[in-house]
């Protein structure tokens, strides 16, 4: 292209000089040449592409713009799984009275869950089923409800079997209901049930969120008073998992989740170098005497596996130096990225680095000796109380972490953790002689979801107070 | 669940503070006791001087795990990745090798355990066996190679596609209808594939033997096979196996003081020589660190001739270091000899007193490995793109002779497993086989067959043959013609034109049982696991060849021939394009018809152009301001014109990006 562009201001030079007038053009170029240079030109430079089309290999393309359109979807509008709402009035009915029952509330859902975005839970999609359970074989159902095995049966728990401790009425709930009454296969997705039951007491309404996706209310309440309270729990409870706030902006950490969405709380004991010393530790019995409750109180909400490891010849990889003031290794807190790379870690330094202490941004050194990553895990330097003495090479022998080896660090995390967990306890206890003076009460589910805020909040005060020291 | 998952994330974290914080706790402090099992590791090294002047080293690491409800979550020494690997596929046994090189089975051995459990085909070999029914064994496996792929850094994924792997029911090992057998003979096997099997060891190359596991000296060898064992039951617990087999060639040692003398010593070496690095100590974490020393029979029998063989400093030979004890092999053949194997204790060993196993050899020895009761070579016969027959040769070695058994009616028995990918259409019905060049009929040799042929892109073909030779024969020979299949373009792999691998074919002598025991006196009491192996009953094993089938391959260069014709063409109309642009029409036949009144000769107005172009040439400085004048009165046009290459551009490039 620049050969055109250079060539033209040289052309007239033959004619110019000596030629004289006989050779000078005399009339303008005409177009004519120029349409015939670019009607050649043109179909080229078009059928170039298609050329390079034609000679290149076949290669699938990605679906990226697919994929980037539903994650955007799914942002928007999160899947909604089908759910069923099953309101079962353990009082003599009159006539029609089910569907319109179930009309009255299911308006009433519509009318409160307009704007909120739900996530993960069923959301709009959701049907609503009444049962009038009159007792004596009386039962009215709405819709087309007869037959399916989901339903509720009628007469198997009357009133006056609400009565009951919760607990007891919560597990025979459960079972009346067909062990947690999921019926999941039948296509309706998860079924959710609200009993209404009459009491004796002339006013005031007890409200009880059990443990296993049903509820039950307690008092003489009208139709559309029972209504609004059903689409409340629904909403609330069933639907937001117990909270305020809507789940819109989903900030925060997540724990990184496997595909069958389980959690792996992997614990590795590090031993830097084992020709110092080896150190042991009895995992198996730590899991099943204290985080195996723990894990079975979560199995309802998660899926955790815990499993330990003892690695050795596991060197740092980070550098740190030695430091006269403090008496022992300092590892800066940008050094800390490239520290260890496994997941959740207690870290026993070889002799020549030991004690190994960790610095704060600050300058102090840290009291933990310890860092947590969030979302990806935790590591604790521990250093062996051999470390001090200079004892030299003696025979190997395999350490298991004992009560001897309380360390200072550790102190002072036990005490931070039991000062937290004292106040966040009190302050449970607090909110839940509140609750319970009120009109709702809690149950299993209620008291869970108080436990989640409180380890949330118990965390969140960690985290700021570490960010505070450091 | 992404809501409970957020709230369930600060309880994770709280459970990790509580951990550490109630790790310390006196209560829970009472941590010995329970199982008295415990995990496991041994290490072990025997290094043997092989008849063609090459030493053979194999490292044998085991991990155990007791049987425990915890296996797979909780672990000292054992890999946890490999106990979750047995937990979640369910595995009973399991063998992955890579393997680079192959064994020499008639210099280095083809009859003792070191052949049987170690010599492997070339490129990657996978079988397992799983506890698990029989639906969901296939995917399983599928699983499995993923895992295994991800594991070991290596292409073990492509054992998932049923067109790679086969079901063999007993020409492989003994009767299981759960047991999965794949192999990719062209998997090249490098350090990626060391350093994640190295993980596996509690002290990884740190210390101990496996410190000696130099990577320039490994992958320079002459054979490599890095073999991962995994036996898995609910009585046993899982055992863990890893053994790495090299065959290394020494340097010779010019200062050698007897080399000079005879032509032909053998090569004195040391691991230090070996590997370059020499043992300082043992894995701390190791039950047993051994190094063993072994001697062949044969060898040992003529230095016993010499002198009897007791000291490890004798007139045949000289071992580098003092070794704790010596072992003798029970042999049930006299006259024979019976291997010996030095051992030397690696906890001995410390920074100050490396331990640095060696020989020195003093005089001139010429042994022989103990073979296999057949030679075996499988090769291509046939040529063209379209049939070809796979011929496998049995030579005897005359092992009967040393093994005569009952005089009449002396059989041996061979069980031919072989399996052959779906392109490689072997047709099962043209199989002839001859003794002694002789052709046999089939019913008088196979006492048992199992056929399963391919089905295109589904899966391979495999056979099972359970063949009865007599004792006297020379020579047995099988062939089997095939035709072979087109594949589609995208089936091809790289490189297609070096031609496809058919993995090597497995034969069976269950006749011959290569254990070994030994005189373990009373003074050793201490239990060897890799003396154990030798133990252990295992039948003669010979990996054949590997075979490469050229096959038809489609023109890959087509595509770049189409460029190149393609771009020639367009030059060519670029280039006029070029001429056409330039090139004033109207002008030169102005010029001609101005030119033509005056109408001089052909050779008069050539010469007059030449002159004028000379002219113009001697002027041109001349004309610089002129020039420049034109030019300056040409700037609109030039610009115009730039304008219009820069659009032209812009659209070419717009195109391109479309395109």
């Amino acid at each position: 292209m620049a050969e055109i562009s250079e060539s033209e201001p040289l052309n007239p030079t033959p004619d110019s000089p000596d030629s004289g007038a006989s050779s000078r053009r005399s009339t303008m170029p005409g177009t004519k040449r120029l349409m015939v240079t670019l009607s050649v030109l043109f179909p080229f430079l078009a059928g170039l592409p298609f050329l390079l089309k034609s000679t290149e290999i076949y290669r699938s393309p990605l679906p990226f713009s697919s994929i980037d359109s539903l994650s955007y979807r799914l942002l928007q509008e999160p899947p909604s799984p089908p759910c069923r709402l099953q309101v079962v009035f353990l009082r003599p009915g009159i006539g029609d009275s089910a569907d319109r029952l179930a009309r009255l509330i299911s308006d009433e859902v519509d009318k409160r869950i307009e704007g909120s975005l739900t996530c993960g839970s069923c959301g709009r999609n959701y049907a609503v089923s009444v049962t009038v359970d009159s007792g004596n074989g009386g039962c009215a159902r709405s819709g087309i409800g007869e037959g399916d095995p989901c339903f509720w049966r009628c007469g198997v728990v009357d009133s006056l079997g609400l009565r009951n401790n919760d607990e007891a009425v919560d597990e025979m709930l459960d079972a009346a209901l067909g062990k947690g009454g999921r019926c999941m296969g039948s296509g309706v997705g998860k079924v959710y049930t609200v009993l209404v039951g009459e009491s004796d007491a002339q006013e005031g309404v007890r409200i009880v969120v059990g443990k296993h996706r049903h509820a039950w209310v307690e008092g003489n309440v009208g139709e559309n008073d029972a209504a609004l309270l059903i689409a409340n729990i629904f909403i609330k409870y069933f639907v937001n998992g117990g909270r305020e706030e809507f789940v819109a902006q989903r900030k925060g950490e997540f724990v990184p989740v496997g595909l069958d969405g389980s959690v792996v709380l992997s614990f590795s004991l590090l031993n830097a170098e084992p020709n110092d010393w080896v150190y042991d530790w009895n995992f198996q019995k730590i899991d099943e005497v204290m985080l195996a409750p723990v894990v079975q109180a979560l199995a309802p909400v998660a899926n955790i596996h815990i499993e330990s490891q003892v690695l050795y010849h596991t060197p740092k990889s980070s550098i740190c130096n030695w430091d006269d003031k403090s008496g022992g290794n300092i590892c800066g807190i940008g050094d800390l990225p490239f520290f260890i790379i496994e997941v959740i870690d207690r870290y026993v330094p070889s002799r020549n680095e030991c004690p190994l202490l960790l610095q704060l941004p600050n300058g102090q050194i840290s009291k933990t000796n310890g860092f947590i990553s969030p979302m990806w895990g935790g590591v604790i330097v521990w250093n062996p109380p051999e470390c001090s003495a200079d004892s030299q090479n003696k025979p190997l022998i395999r350490r298991t972490m004992s009560p001897e080896v309380q360390s200072l660090p550790r102190m002072i995390i036990m005490d931070d953790i039991g000062k937290q967990v004292k106040y966040s306890l009190e302050a449970a206890s607090l909110a839940e002689n509140n609750a319970s003076l009120g009109i709702y009460d809690a149950s299993a589910v209620v008291r869970e979801i108080g436990r989640y805020r409180r380890e949330r909040a118990k965390y969140l005060s960690f985290m700021a107070e570490q960010a505070k020291t450091s | 669940m992404a809501k409970l998952r957020r709230q369930f994330n600060s309880t994770v974290f709280l459970l990790i503070i509580f951990f550490f914080n109630s790790v310390l706790r006196p209560a829970l402090a009472l941590v010995e006791g329970g199982e008295g099992l415990e995990e496991e590791f041994t290490e072990e090294l025997l290094l043997k001087p092989l008849p063609d002047r090459k030493v053979l080293a194999h490292f044998h690491f085991q991990s155990s795990a007791p049987p425990s409800v915890a296996n797979g979550r909780h672990h000292r020494l054992f890999p946890k990745a490999i106990a979750q690997l047995a937990r979640k596929f369910q595995i009973r046994e399991l063998e992955l090798s890579f393997t680079q090189g192959r064994w020499n089975y008639e210099r280095w051995g083809g009859f003792d355990p070191m052949s049987a459990s170690n010599a492997k085909p070339p490129g990657v070999e996978l079988w397992a066996a799983f506890d698990l029914p029989l639906n969901e064994i296939d995917h399983t496996w599928k699983n499995l190679t993923h895992a295994l792929s991800g594991l070991f850094c290596a292409s073990i994924n492509f054992l998932e596609s049923s067109t790679a792997y086969s079901a063999p029911s007993w020409g492989f090992h003994s009767n299981s209808s759960k047991l999965r057998y794949g192999a990719l003979p062209r998997e090249a096997v490098c350090t990626e594939n060391l350093t994640p099997w190295l993980k596996l060891l509690p002290c990884r190359d740190k210390t101990g033997i496996a410190l000696l596991l130099n990577r320039p000296s490994i992958y320079r060898s002459h054979y490599h096979s890095q073999r991962l064992r995994l036996i898995s039951s609910e009585f046993t617990g899982i055992i863990l196996e890893q053994a790495l087999t090299v065959v290394l060639q020494p340097s010779m040692r010019s200062n050698s003081p007897a080399s000079s003398g005879y032509g032909f010593l053998q090569p004195s070496w040391s691991i230090n020589s070996l590997f370059g690095k020499e043992v300082v100590g043992q894995c701390v974490l190791a039950k047993t660190s051994r190094i063993f020393f072994e001697l062949e029979k044969d060898l040992a029998f003529k230095v016993d001739k010499l002198q009897p063989l007791s000291s490890w400093n004798n007139s045949a030979f000289e071992l580098s270091g003092i070794p704790n004890s010596n072992i003798r092999e029970l042999n049930a053949v006299k006259n024979l000899g019976s291997s010996v194997l030095y051992v030397f204790e690696v906890s001995n060993s410390n920074d100050h007193i490396p331990l640095d196993v060696g020989i020195r050899w003093k005089i001139p020895l010429v042994w022989s490995c103990p073979r296999a009761p057949f030679h075996m070579n499988r090769y291509l016969m046939g040529s063209g793109n379209e049939r070809g027959s796979i011929a496998i040769s049995l030579r005897s070695t005359h092992l009967h002779e040393q093994f005569s058994k009952a005089s009449d009616g002396c059989a041996v028995h061979a069980v031919i497993f072989q399996v052959v990918p779906w392109y490689v259409k072997v047709y099962y019905h043209t199989l002839h086989i001859f003794v002694d060049g002789k052709t046999q009929i089939i019913s008088d040799v196979v006492r048992k067959m199992k056929i399963s042929p391919s089905e295109d892109k589904l899966s391979p073909g495999s056979m099972e043959l359970l063949l009865r030779f007599p004792c006297n024969i020379q020579s047995a020979a099988l062939t089997l013609d095939f035709d072979k299949g087109f594949l589609h373009i995208d089936e091809y792999p790289p490189d297609a034109n070096q031609g496809f691998d058919i993995p090597s074919a497995l034969v069976t002598f269950p006749d011959f049982n290569c254990s070994r025991s030994y005189q373990l006196d009373d003074s050793i009491h201490y239990m060897s696991t890799l003396l154990s192996k030798f133990q252990e009953e295992n039948p003669v094993q010979t990996y054949t060849e590997v075979l490469l089938v050229p096959l038809t391959t489609p023109d890959f260069s087509m595509p770049y021939n189409v460029i190149t014709f393609t771009c020639t063409v367009l030059a060519l109309y670029f280039g006029s394009m070029l001429n056409v642009l330039r090139r004033r029409a109207g002008e030169e036949e102005r010029l001609e018809r101005s030119k033509a009144s005056e109408k001089p000769g052909l050779i008069p107005l050539l010469l007059s152009k030449l002159s004028s172009k000379l002219k113009i040439k001697g002027k041109a400085p001349e004309s610089s301001p002129s020039l420049s004048a034109s030019s300056s009165i040409l700037g609109p046009k030039l610009l115009t014109k730039v304008m219009l290459v820069g659009l032209l551009a812009v659209i070419w490039n717009y195109y391109l990006k479309n395109g």
